[in-house]
Formats: structure tokens, C-alpha cells, sequence
């Protein structure tokens, strides 16, 4: 576990797969992830893609939790490129109650963390759709710079919308520590979910459900 | 939620799916309104390989998106989709078919299709919907033609079904004469119907 | 084959491949790929061509349309394509390479561009191309503005250029509604083939 100021970085097991198997079909999910086609994702699919990030070399799949223990979402890094020590970053945030809290802003942070404090990185990018200010304003607090729109970029929902660009350097990261400090992070208070039923009795589970 | 309906959500496949319903879909007489007049038996082996054959389709670039249908009630009563997406001369084909046959008749077929067709002009921007159905499926008929479906084509003796032959007819929509899914929805009461069956809609 | 004025697109067979170590030794390549350090034996080309079969096989449902570009009498000159194509959204991003320096500034490119543009909006129906360059490729950023690509991001300090330190990237993007045809651009530009 590394720990943060509202959320903590935890490995992508247990529960988090069961989880993934809603956030994946989730409109964060979407959101985060602009380029693929929006198709409902299986079970396998879920289960093929934990197991791709497992063992993606340039790439990683982690899980943040509230201090409290309750899951919120996942940080994905990907394709990191040594050359230009760049990668693609991605905060979901699957359990949509924590949308716009600062437990999600800190997801970011512990990502951005990792990806200039832990990787080196000289640059992180990230992408929103034009009309989605609670990301916006994500990335702005935590010092991403605009740097254009992408018109009409991809379908959505009826039409083509613009994608909002941004970009934070290396040397614009005033480190982990001094941001919190700065944006004075304040936890939603949000009682956590239930516990999850144990799933791993697969055959226990069918039995039930003949039940 | 993808595909959120009234009577029907449009949901990922669950294993329940395939290594369960699709085996009692398969042998019952949904398939044969639903194929055109297939009816042989089916194992669960053969199942399990149509199963492995869908997954290597996808990975292959097979371009069809398919959910599966779930009543209010919870329980899983088929699978609706774009069998194929053409996206170079952007049209789709649609197929459905609900294999529990107590839920026929009730608008969950109707439902399930406006659901689809609102997805498909929506965020793939296909200039047009085609479906095929068999001449003996009036109530596909009827469902299609009031959703906005016009007959293009009969093919004479394009199936055979329960031992004569019948009408293949297919159907197709364009962009500009789908109406919303929001008008067709007040249109057939399925609000009304959908309450009426399952209580309050939340 | 796209058949243009000074270039032709051909399918991207032996005939290019055979020039690849060259080319991807050459300045060409190093403009082409944002700043790498060129030097490539053949067997790493091969290898990438390999790796490069695989990716493409992984990425189902994202196909990508690769043309090899030569001049009329049949003088391989490098390549264009569109190396990501969503048809789900549409929208293509387009690469080039004139990789034999001294074709460079005749209107080879220019061409090429034409045809793939044409051949993206009329055959494909695609709602938008888009493309990145650097800011240091000012023969890429005149291109751009004189067939009518707007400069819709500036990300900064994004690629490590041999020599040069990091530098921006950009990206170019057209619709649909703005490709005036091929007929009209080359009036506007004053192509002309050559004989």
C-alpha cells in the first residue's frame, strides 16, 4: 500500500476485479477512455484485461481506496515511452459518488506521484470531453496546463464533440507533499459500500443462484 | 449501465449466459422464430464451441456489439444486438430474440429495439438500420414496421421453416426517418405498460 | 492506385521494402518519426516490420490503410497512410514520409496528401483527419496551412529531437465540411503535373 493524504494506492485484487466488472460498464469508464468504442464489456473481457495490464511491461493497473477502506476507482498508466519519458494516465472513478471529490483529485495526485516522483516522467497528458467541467477542474487543480481542442473529435451521444487537451511538465510538479499542502485536500465523508460477498467459491456461487 | 430501458436493460453477457440460458434458448421454440426455422437439437458442447468461435471472431476484427436482455424482474430473457456494423457504408443489422416465451407480447421485444436503434444512430452515426425476419413472424412485423421499419424487400422462398417455405423480408430504416426514441416511447405507452407489468419506475 | 499529378499511391509492396534500410538511415527518417536517433541495421527493420504485423493483428477493429507513394515513372519515394483509423468515430490520423531528401519541396507530398485526403473523406467517409508533427518541421506546419489543416493543440514539450532538445508537438485537424475536393485544391495550390 502507498499511502496518500485521502486515498490510498492498493494492488488491483480481490475486490477490485469484481468491482471493474461494473466500472467498466460505468460512463467514467467511457469518459477515460475516449478512443475505444463504447460496447458493454463480459466478464471475460474484464477478467482479459486485468490479466493484459498484469503483464504489460510499460503499464500498470492499481487500485485507490478511501482511508476508510471502501474502493473508489483505479489508476491506469500506460504505454510509458522511455525516449520521451511519457505515458498515458487514466483516473477512474468507479464508484461514482466520489465524482468531483477531492478522494478523486487525490487519486489523480498519488498517479501524478507515481508518474514524476516514482517513473521520472517528463510529461503527463490527459484528456476530457468538452462538456465535462468536474474533470476539468481535476486538472486544473492539479496544475495541468490547456493546450488546445481537438474539434469534432469523436462521436458521442448523438454528435461530434471537441476533446479538451492538456499537459503537465515535469518541472511544473511541485511534488506530492507541496500540492496537498497547497489545495488543502478535505475528505468527502462518505460512508463506505458494503462488503462484497466472497466470490470465490465459483460452484457454491452457481448453486445459489439455482436457489 | 449501457442501455438503460423500461421494461428491459441491455447488459454485458454473464457467464450465467452462456453456459446456461443460451442452452434452453437454443432448444426451445424461441430459435425457430428467431433463425427462420431452426430447430435441431443443441448440446452443450456445441454451445460451448460456438462460444470459444464468438470470442476468436472478435479478435479476429467480427465488428458486432451484442448485449444481453434482462427483464425488470431481474431475470435474463435474451440477447439483442448489431449482428453486423458496416462502418465503410455505415449501416447495421439488427437481431434480437427473446427466448423466454412468457415474455412475448409484453413490449419487452419493442422496448429492447428502440433501446438498440437509439444506440446505434447515436454513437456510431450509421446512416441506416437493416433486420430480416420470416414471412410466419407477424408480431416481428408489426414490431419493426411501427418502430419505423420499411419492407425493402421479399425474397420469395428465402427460408425454410417448419417444413414449407417462406418469405425472407427485409427491412431497413434511415437515419432521417427514426423518429427518437423518447416519441415512440410515449407513442406505444410503454411507460404505462412497463408500470403496469414491474410497479413504480424509479 | 490513387493516381495523382507528380505521384501515384500504390500498394506498399517489395518494391519499398527493399528500400527501407536506406531510407530509415536516411534524414528522412528522422523527421518522419519525431527526433530518433537513425541508425538501423536490417535486421531490426525486419523485426519492426514483424512486431509492426503483430500490433495491427492485436488492434482488431482498428484497421489502418497503408499506401506506398512513387512518382509516375515508378520511383518508390516513401509512404502515407492512415496508421489509426477509429471507423466507430470516424476519424483517421494520417503519417507521412518522402524519405529521398532531394524530392523534397517539388509538390510530391502535397500530392500524396491530396490523394489520401480525397480518398479519406469520398471513399471512406471519414468525419475528420487529424495528424501531429513538431514545431521544428516548419515544411510540415507551411503544408498544412496551404491545404487548410487547423492547429488545434500545441502540447508542449513533447518530443526529445536529436539536437534540439524537446520541442512541441502538433496537431492538425480537418472536417469534412472544410475539404474543399482535390479538383479545387490543386487550382488553389497551381499543381501541375510534370513532363
Amino acid at each position: 500500500m502507498i499511502e496518500g493524504k485521502l486515498v490510498d494506492l492498493v494492488p488491483f485484487e480481490d475486490d477490485y476485479a469484481t468491482y471493474l466488472e461494473s466500472w467498466m460498464n460505468e460512463e467514467a469508464w467511457f469518459r477515460a477512455h475516449l478512443w475505444e468504442r463504447r460496447e458493454p464489456h463480459t466478464e471475460d473481457m474484464v477478467k482479459k484485461f486485468i490479466e493484459k495490464m498484469e503483464k504489460n511491461e510499460r503499464g500498470a493497473l492499481i487500485g485507490f481506496q478511501a482511508k476508510n477502506g471502501d474502493p473508489i476507482g483505479c489508476v491506469i498508466f500506460d504505454h510509458e515511452w522511455s525516449r520521451v519519458r511519457k505515458a498515458d494516465v487514466t483516473v477512474v472513478v468507479g464508484d461514482t459518488r466520489y465524482e468531483g471529490t477531492d478522494e478523486a483529485l487525490d487519486g489523480l495526485l498519488m498517479l501524478l506521484r507515481y508518474c514524476f516522483e516514482t517513473r521520472s516522467l517528463h510529461r503527463v497528458d490527459a484528456v476530457a470531453l468538452t462538456f465535462d467541467e468536474v474533470k476539468f477542474d481535476m486538472y486544473e487543480r492539479a496544475g495541468f496546463a490547456h493546450e488546445g481542442t481537438l474539434r469534432q473529435h469523436i462521436r458521442y451521444d448523438g454528435d461530434y464533440v471537441d476533446i479538451e487537451m492538456f499537459g503537465l511538465l515535469e518541472d511544473e510538479w511541485p511534488g506530492y507533499e507541496t500540492i496537498t499542502e497547497k489545495l488543502g485536500l478535505q475528505p468527502s465523508g462518505l460512508e463506505p459500500k458494503p462488503k462484497l460477498e466472497k466470490k470465490d467459491d465459483k460452484d457454491g456461487a452457481k448453486d445459489n443462484d439455482k436457489k | 449501465m449501457l442501455l438503460h430501458g423500461l421494461l428491459v436493460d441491455l447488459v454485458p453477457f454473464t457467464r450465467e449466459f452462456h453456459e446456461e440460458k443460451m442452452h434452453t434458448f437454443w432448444n426451445n421454440e424461441s430459435r425457430w422464430w428467431a433463425t427462420m426455422g431452426d430447430n435441431q437439437p443443441v448440446t452443450r458442447a456445441e454451445i460451448k464451441r460456438m462460444n470459444e468461435e464468438r470470442i476468436q471472431g472478435h479478435e479476429r476484427g467480427y465488428t458486432g456489439i451484442h448485449f444481453m436482455m434482462r427483464a425488470r424482474d431481474g431475470n435474463i430473457i435474451g440477447s439483442a444486438g448489431l449482428n453486423w456494423l458496416d462502418y465503410w457504408n455505415r449501416y447495421g443489422m439488427l437481431g434480437s430474440w427473446i427466448g423466454e416465451p412468457d415474455y412475448w407480447s409484453g413490449g419487452h421485444g419493442t422496448d429492447a429495439l428502440l433501446l438498440l436503434a437509439e444506440y446505434a444512430f447515436n454513437w456510431y452515426d450509421l446512416r441506416r438500420l437493416i433486420l430480416f425476419t420470416m414471412g410466419p413472424n407477424i408480431r416481428a412485423q408489426r414490431n419493426v414496421e411501427r418502430c419505423g421499419f420499411k419492407l425493402e424487400a421479399r425474397q420469395r422462398d428465402g427460408g425454410y421453416a417448419g417444413g414449407e417455405w417462406v418469405t425472407s423480408l427485409a427491412y431497413g430504416m434511415l437515419r432521417e426517418e427514426w423518429q427518437g426514441r423518447e416519441t415512440l416511447v410515449e407513442q406505444f405507452n410503454l411507460r404505462e405498460r412497463a408500470e403496469k407489468r414491474y410497479g413504480a419506475l424509479d | 492506385m490513387l493516381e495523382g499529378l507528380l505521384v501515384d499511391l500504390v500498394p506498399y509492396g517489395k518494391r519499398f521494402l527493399d528500400q527501407e534500410h536506406r531510407w530509415h538511415n536516411s534524414e528522412a527518417w528522422f523527421w518522419a518519426t519525431a527526433g530518433e536517433w537513425v541508425i538501423v541495421s536490417r535486421d531490426a527493420i525486419n523485426r519492426y516490420r514483424a512486431e509492426e504485423a503483430e500490433r495491427r493483428a492485436e488492434r482488431h477493429n482498428i484497421p489502418s490503410v497503408y499506401f506506398g507513394i512513387q512518382t509516375k515513372d515508378g520511383k518508390p519515394l516513401g509512404d502515407i497512410a492512415m496508421n489509426w483509423v477509429l471507423p466507430y468515430h470516424r476519424l483517421a490520423m494520417l503519417g507521412a514520409c518522402i524519405s529521398e531528401p532531394e524530392y523534397w519541396g517539388g509538390g510530391y507530398g502535397t500530392d500524396a496528401l491530396l490523394l489520401i485526403l480525397d480518398y479519406a473523406f469520398n471513399w471512406l467517409d471519414m468525419h475528420k483527419i487529424w495528424l501531429g508533427t513538431m514545431d521544428i518541421n516548419e515544411r510540415v506546419k507551411r503544408q498544412m496551412i496551404k491545404v487548410g489543416f487547423v492547429l488545434e493543440a500545441r502540447e508542449r514539450s513533447f518530443h526529445m529531437v536529436d539536437g534540439h532538445g524537446w520541442v512541441d508537438g502538433l496537431l492538425y485537424g480537418m472536417l469534412r465540411d472544410e475539404w474543399p475536393g482535390r479538383e479545387a485544391m490543386i487550382n488553389k495550390l497551381g499543381l501541375k503535373a510534370r513532363t
